[in-house]
């Protein structure tokens, strides 16, 4: 005690020597403690981010729909769809999944679609499209926000420290992507063009003049000649908010009406690393598509069957600028495509040859 | 959905440009509902033909 506290020690520094040791001892029983209360309220914070979020653009789901000519309190319509839910399938036996999948998903869709159009049975298929989007915002918000509330909630009852870490670690990553969602709200529900569409934007200008046929669920294409050669042009029906089908409509192209393509190539939007420049186009190899996997694995089925060159150009954005509305650079970046097309096409296609082009993306607010 | 939410919000407007197909000439007005890329556009200001919406996007307004 005396080496603690020595007597020849003023009174002030004793004191800063017994404030010192207090907290010292403090923090070696109740350290864990007390950094527990701090990440819980730096975690109840983000939450009520995330709440916040959910309940706006479900609130803006309604006014959507009061807007369009529904009559009444949509709540228990809505809570019941943003509470819907898929059931992935056995993955033990992973034979034939693509397939599985596929079909809960296309459940899925039509199951949707047919909600939306009970709720707006006058409305055409742009709306019901905005609609069907505005519903998959808030239906994923909902998700974020009782998986986040779920472990926060275990974490504060059983006290975990290390599960409330791990919960502190990975929310800045997906606060951005809540703050995505919620900004992708306005530009969805006013029809405009998002960051995403840019593929089908640069598809659109190629099958401007020529006649669009259907090919598969909401996906069109168009017989583009070209330096004589003959694209195949393929693209989601826009202005609606439509990604469509397009691993479907290359298998239909081939396999029902015998196309025999020498080159696919894919155009679509790209998540950007961070210190990349938005816009920045890059060409590469193999389908440039998103999602859960089943159309590129029927275009990377069909290619690597048949043996044809599958080539890539994407146009790199954030997830921010991909789901909200297209940015300057996005739109101006589609004259650089078109120039890099013409490239690829020139160098790695002879007259008379018939290449595949595919849009990807959403392609709300792009005609064709 | 004015209010902002996240820190980074930041304020944009969004434009239409309509392209005259025959006089090149490009003008830029505010995005209107209904409009969509690829749609017929109004007359041109400067040789009366019909234009077409060539590309719609968003600008930060500055403040």
């Amino acid at each position: 005690m005396l080496q603690l506290f020595p007597v020849d020690q003023s009174l002030l520094q004793q004191i800063l020597s017994l404030i010192f040791y207090g907290i010292f001892f403090l923090y070696l029983f109740f350290g864990q403690s007390i950094q527990t209360q701090r990440v819980l309220y730096s975690l109840s914070g983000a939450l009520n981010k995330i709440k916040d979020a959910r309940d706006k653009s479900t609130k803006e789901l309604q006014t959507f729909l009061q807007k369009n000519g529904y009559k009444g309190d949509a709540t228990p319509q809505i809570d019941k769809l943003i509470e819907y839910f898929t059931i992935t399938p056995v993955s033990i036996d992973p034979a034939g999944l693509v397939k599985k999948i596929e079909h809960l998903l296309s459940v899925r869709d039509e199951r949707v679609r047919y909600e939306v159009k009970k709720l707006l049975p006058e409305k055409d298929s742009v709306t019901t499209s905005i609609m069907e989007n505005l519903l998959e915002i808030s239906t994923t918000l909902n998700l974020y926000y009782k998986v986040v509330r779920h472990y926060y909630l275990v974490g504060k009852k059983t006290s975990n420290y290390y599960l409330l870490l791990q919960l502190q670690i990975i929310l800045p990553d997906l606060l951005r992507e809540v703050e995505a969602l919620f900004s992708a709200v306005e530009p969805i529900k006013s029809g405009q063009p998002i960051g995403d569409g840019i593929g089908a934007l640069v598809a659109g200008k190629l099958m401007l003049n020529s006649e669009k046929k259907p090919i598969a669920r909401d996906t069109i294409f168009s017989e583009v000649p070209y330096k004589n050669r003959k694209l195949y042009v393929i693209k989601a029906e826009g202005p609606a908010a439509n990604v469509g089908q397009p691993g479907n409509a290359i298998e239909s192209l081939v396999n029902k009406y015998g196309v025999k393509p020498s080159t696919i190539i894919m155009i679509d939007a790209a998540l950007k690393l961070e210190g990349e420049a938005t816009g920045e186009v890059a060409e590469g190899v193999g389908a440039a598509i998103g999602g859960i996997g089943v159309d590129k694995y029927k275009i990377e089925e069909i290619a690597s069957s048949m043996g044809i060159p599958l080539y890539a150009i994407i146009i790199k954005e954030s997830i921010v600028e991909a789901i909200t509305a297209m940015t300057k650079e996005i739109a101006e970046a589609a004259s650089k495509v078109h120039s890099r097309l013409d490239a690829l096409i020139e160098s790695n296609t002879k007259e008379g040859d018939i290449i595949m082009v595919v849009g990807v993306g959403n392609t709300l607010g792009v005609g064709q | 959905m004015s209010s902002k939410l996240f820190k980074s919000q930041k304020q944009f407007k969004v434009v239409t440009i309509e392209e005259c197909g025959s006089c090149g000439l490009k003008m830029k007005r505010l995005f209107q509902p209904n409009d969509f890329i690829f749609k017929e556009g109004s007359n041109c200001q400067k040789c009366g033909s019909k234009t077409m919406m060539t590309s719609i996007y968003k600008e930060e307004i500055s403040s």
